[in-house]
Order: structure tokens, then sequence, then C-alpha cells
């Protein structure tokens, strides 16, 4: 499989994350400071947005309109439509502290933050919609329920904790007697995962009300995906990407994963192709890797990115995927083979 | 991918008042060319506009079942995880604590935490300590068990406010802390005014500073300061051990391995040297409730094969350390 590079883009800073638009029209490019830049899908540059702060934190795209949310340690939430303007809709100050997380709701209805221990929702346009009772430490993450945008999980020290948005009690909570620093939701709505301050993951089967807990890793878990089918969960947590499934009545539980050989570092980003088995992954070594875990546990591809791979965005539809590396290279790539 | 140094860390305590945010504003104000970080308690009052200073709700992530020993600092792994990717990067970083936290989670933070170690080493632990006012907080007062950690787990004891008590007194005062913790470095100030390489570059979890134990302070209790010597039931002590000779080094393994694992929650600091039997070369040692870290010292050359230890602790049993010690001898 060939990875060609079709644009080199050199952001300020450190990548910290990268997010195309619904339609794949846009990339939207966080560094840890300096200005949000937006590139079209070949990595021109359109616009530079400004900075948060001490540090950017997200910039994330509404899942159906070319709405973009940016946030950071500023407190402040700025969105944009940025096909019509480059400056900000609205700018929010949420409050004195720092907003280290942003994600739209799947429907696009509400966009929910934290600010230190509270939780807040708001809606489309930035108004405020829900908050929640504050949460025993400072939410590290936060995850929309794919199948159900009315439900969001929260992450701190205590686990996880699960909120329905209009109700004031969680509707179930995880405290396993850690710290969780991350989180995702499985696309069927089934699994919640999170990435534990100790070297484990915490997964929570809905559908059994059941808690699994996976240790082992080498290194604290730094990435963490479901693939679109909810079938598999790749993690980080050392050198080997290790796949777990997450099929069947008892999904991981019993099972061995497929452990992915190639990094000489840690890995610390990971993401699925969507609607098919392509894994990428990011190590601190450098490198990009794919993978095809259903039918090998060798790497498929490699790009050499010269610095830690930080982010990783595929393409939603086009046989192409953008890298960000911690000095501040954001690469777009294109893999022919995919297109076929 | 590239190996950039490690950034030193101060974590600076002190009860309230005692003079820290003096101290930090003299940091910050100081022409000595370094990008300082701060992060502040969530009370500090930095008086000065300066980018990197982040206030903080300390937030403590127990990860074992609440020992203390493995507990760290949950917002400073967020805080700086985040700082440590700009481009920028500062040159050092200053933690705050408030007056009453225990800072032992604080330096586990940088010990026990990957990322943290990676990035930051622990230069020292610096305590703001009040002339006029400290004796209240370790004899009288409720958070008299936090003034005595505070004091125990410094590297650098800054006696700020000196010119409020009489030199009798301070005399006394220092004498007393040096009950408390004999390795501490004691600089007298008055508003803090300080050379801020005492306090900046102190090298207090150096191993290669580890030896630098003042002999006076291994000598039996009894034998020094007997002109002026004050009894106070100081349940937060050094413990100094002082032997010629060679050890086995299994057996100092052994012992400080049951040490640590049994008594670890009230050790809060320790550093020696050995010289182990066989080994030409000095090995050292410093550690921080069961966390310990060990090193080549180099060889001996001319100097007399000894071993030297101290403890500083809550309820340390001064014979039992001995006699364990002892014990390891050959």
């Amino acid at each position: 499989m060939e990875i060609r590079s079709i644009a080199e883009i050199e952001a300020s800073d450190h990548v910290l994350g990268l997010d195309w638009s619904h339609d794949g029209s846009l990339l939207a490019v966080t560094p840890a400071s300096g200005d949000i830049l937006l590139l079209d899908a070949d990595g021109r540059c359109l616009a530079s947005l400004p900075d948060h702060g001490i540090s950017n934190s997200v910039a994330t795209f509404h899942p159906k309109e070319a709405r973009l949310a940016t946030c950071g340690t500023d407190g402040k939430l700025r969105i944009y439509e940025p096909i019509r303007d480059h400056a900000p809709e609205k700018e929010i100050s949420v409050g004195k502290g720092w907003l280290e997380t942003l994600e739209w709701s799947p429907d696009g209805f509400h966009l929910a933050t934290a600010l230190g221990r509270r939780l807040i929702v708001l809606d489309a346009n930035g108004d405020p919609a829900h908050e929640f009772a504050e949460h025993k430490s400072s939410i590290s993450d936060l995850a929309w329920n794919p199948k159900n945008p009315r439900e969001i999980a929260a992450v701190c020290d205590g686990g996880a904790t699960m909120w329905r948005l209009g109700e004031g009690e969680p509707f179930a909570r995880f405290d396993w007697g850690g710290a969780s620093l991350l989180v995702e939701w499985s696309a069927d709505g089934r699994w919640l995962a999170t990435g534990d301050q100790t070297p484990s993951v915490h997964l929570y089967d809905f559908t059994r009300d059941y808690p699994l807990h996976i240790q082992g890793y080498e290194t604290k878990v730094k990435a963490l995906a479901f693939n679109s089918a909810s079938r598999s969960l790749a993690t980080g947590g050392g050198r080997l990407v290790t796949v777990w499934p997450c099929t069947g009545k008892r999904g991981p539980e019993g099972a061995i994963p497929k452990q992915l050989p190639g990094h000489d570092a840690d890995c610390i980003a990971l993401a699925w192709r969507r609607g098919c088995d392509i894994l990428a992954s990011g190590g601190a070594d450098g490198m990009l890797i794919l993978f095809e875990p259903a039918s090998s546990a060798r790497p498929r591809a490699q790009y050499d990115a010269g610095a830690e791979v930080a982010a990783i965005a595929w393409h939603p539809s086009a046989p192409r995927l953008a890298i960000g590396t911690g000095d501040g290279m954001v690469v777009v790539l294109e893999i022919p083979d995919l297109a076929k | 991918m590239t190996d950039k140094p490690r950034i030193p860390v101060t974590i600076l305590t002190g009860f309230l008042g005692a003079g820290k945010t003096t101290l930090l504003n003299r940091i910050l104000t100081a022409q000595h060319g370094k990008r300082v970080a701060v992060i502040e308690n969530e009370f500090g009052e930095i008086g000065i506009d300066h980018e990197l200073v982040v206030s903080t709700d300390e937030e403590i992530f127990e990860m074992n079942n609440g020992c203390i020993c493995c507990t760290v600092r949950g917002d400073l792994i967020r805080i700086l995880g985040k700082l440590v990717k700009r481009r920028d990067r500062f040159d050092r970083v200053i933690v705050e604590t408030t007056g009453l936290a225990d800072p032992g989670p604080v330096v586990q933070t940088f010990f026990m935490d990957d990322d943290m170690k990676e990035n930051f080493v622990v230069d020292s632990v610096v305590t703001v300590v009040d002339a006029k006012h400290v004796l209240l907080h370790l004899d009288t007062s409720d958070d008299s068990d936090e003034a005595r950690e505070q004091v125990a787990f410094a590297d650098v004891l800054i006696l700020n406010k000196c010119d409020l008590v009489g030199p009798a007194d301070l005399e006394d005062l220092e004498r007393r802390l040096r009950g408390i913790n004999a390795l501490a470095k004691i600089h007298r100030a008055i508003e803090c005014d300080i050379d801020l390489n005492h306090v900046l570059e102190v090298g207090g979890f150096n191993l290669d500073h580890a030896t630098e134990i003042d002999p006076h302070f291994l000598e039996p209790e009894d034998d020094h300061d007997h002109h002026h010597h004050h009894h106070h039931d100081e349940h937060v002590t050094s413990v100094g051990i002082e032997a010629d000779g060679d050890c086995d080094g299994r057996k100092v393994n052994a012992w400080l391995t049951e040490l640590v694992r049994t008594q670890g929650q009230d050790i809060f600091r320790m550093k020696g040297v050995f010289a182990i039997a066989g080994n030409p070369d000095r090995v050292i040692f410093q550690g921080v409730h069961m966390l310990i870290d060990a090193a080549n010292g180099g060889p001996w050359g001319d100097r007399k094969r000894a071993n030297r230890i101290v403890f500083i602790g809550r309820n340390l049993d001064r014979k039992a350390l001995n006699d364990g010690f002892r014990a390891c001898l050959v």
C-alpha cells in the first residue's frame, strides 16, 4: 500500500488535534500555541484563526454543517462559520479557567465543554442549555453517545459519569476508584472505554451493565479508538497497538487481543478509517503505520513523519488522511489503494 | 524523538502568610533570564502580570487504594502535560502549594507519572517559614502535623521575617528546625530577599548531592547543642546513621525494601551513601516515602569507606533503624 504526501503545512506549534469538516472540504488544525489554521482538502491554508492564550485545546467541526467551534486556556469558546467569514460568529466567555475539551453532539444540536469540575452544554448557537452537578475533580475528557445525542459521558478522578440532558442526576456512574483521563463511546452505544491514570483501560458494556478492567499495558493508554462498526477497540499503551474484539455477548472478556507491532516508541494516536478496517497509528517514534488487523498484524504501510505523530484525522470520504506532528508539521497524505 | 533536557521543578511550600507570594514575585521579576512557569494554588495572589501563571485546585489522584505513597497531583499532570507541548517551552516550573498541602503527592507526581518523569525533574522543595509565628504552627495549632511535614520535606528552609525575632530566638528556632530536618539548608531572610541561586539551583533530588550530609547532624543527639538543649516532643524528626566499613548489598537492599514497605508512609525523605562489599564505587540513594532512587556515586578514591544515611519522618525509631542497618554490615 503506497502512501503519498500531497501537502505539508507548518503550524506554529505541536499539533494537538486535526478535524475535517463533515463534507471533507475543510481541515482544522489546532496547534498547542499560536493561530488555529483552516486548510482546504488539499492542504492549502485558507485562514488563521486567533489563539486561546497560553494554549489552545480543541477545534472541532459541527457534524452536519460547516461550523467550527474552538476553545482553550483563556476560558473562551468561539464559534465560526468559516465558509462565510473567518471572524467568530460568537465568542462565549465560559468562565475563569481552562477549557480543555469540546465536542458537538452527534445530531449537532449541542456543544459540550468542561470548565474544571463543571460539565457545560450549550446549544448550537452557543447559548447555555444544560449544566450538571459538579464532578469530583476536573473533567479531563468527554464523549457523547453516538446512538443517543442526549447522553454524554465525562471522565475525571472517580471514573466516568453518564448524564442525560434535562436530568439532574447521572443515569450511570462507573467509579473504579481511580482517575480516568480519556473516554470514547462506541458508535453502537454499547461500549464506553476509558484510558486511565494507571496503565489500564476500563470498558463498560451498557447492554449488560457490566464493567471490564484491562491491564498489562506498558504505559498509560493515550489513544483509544472504536472502529465505525463498533466491532473493535484499538488501544495504545506502549509500543504495541492492542486491538480488542467487542462483538458477541462478552466482547473482550476472556478474548485474546490482536497485538500489532511496528512502533519503536509509544503509540500516541489512533484512528480507524470510517467504513473499513484500516487503522492508522501514530507513534512517538515519528512513524505513521497503517494496519489492517482483520487480515494481518503486520503493518500494511508506513510513513516517516520525522517527529512524533500526535494527531491523525481520516478524510470522511476521500482516500486520504491528515497527520500532525510534535514539531508542528501538518501533512496531508493520500493512499491510492484505498480508492479502489 | 528528541532528547530535550528535563525541566527543573521547584516545589514551594509554607504556611499562609509566611512569604511564598513575596518570594514568587521576586523570582518572576528578577533578571535571571529564565522563563518561569508558575502553578499557583487556588488562593495564590501573584501581583504581577505574567503569562505563565496558572491557578489550580489541588487535585489528588489516589492510585492504589488510598496509599499516601501512591498519590499524585492530577491537576499538575494535566496542566504541565499541556504546557510542555508548547514550542517555546519554559525553563523552569515552580509549583506553589497551599499552606495545608502535603508536599508528598507533589513530589511523587514527578517520580511516578511517566510523562512527568520524562519531561521534568524535581530540583528541590523550598519551604518558607515565618520566623515569628512558626512555633505556633509547630506546637499548638491544629495544623502542626502539616507544618512539621512541610519542614520535614524541605531541601531549603527560608527563615523569613528574621527582623521580627531576636538573635537568640533565631538560634533556637534553627536548632528546632534542624531537629526535624537535618538535611535542609537554612537561609535567613527579610521579606524573602535571598540569593535566588539558593532557591532555584539546589539539586536537592540530585543523587550527586545525596552524600552532602553535614556530619555534624549524624552525631548522637546529646553530643551537640548541649548549651541550649530544649526538649520538644517531636514526632517528626531526623535520624542519622553513620558506620565505617562495608555492608552487604543484598542485606541493605532487603532492609530498605522492608523498611519502606512497612514504614514508607511515615518516611518523608531519605538520603545516603553506602559502601557495598565488593563494589569499588560508592552507592548513593535518595527517596521519598516508598520511592527509592539509587545510583553509582563513582569511586571512593582516597576517602574512607563508610556509610551515611539520614531518614526524616514521623515516629521514627532511632534504635530500630540503627540496629537494622548495623545488621547489614559485614
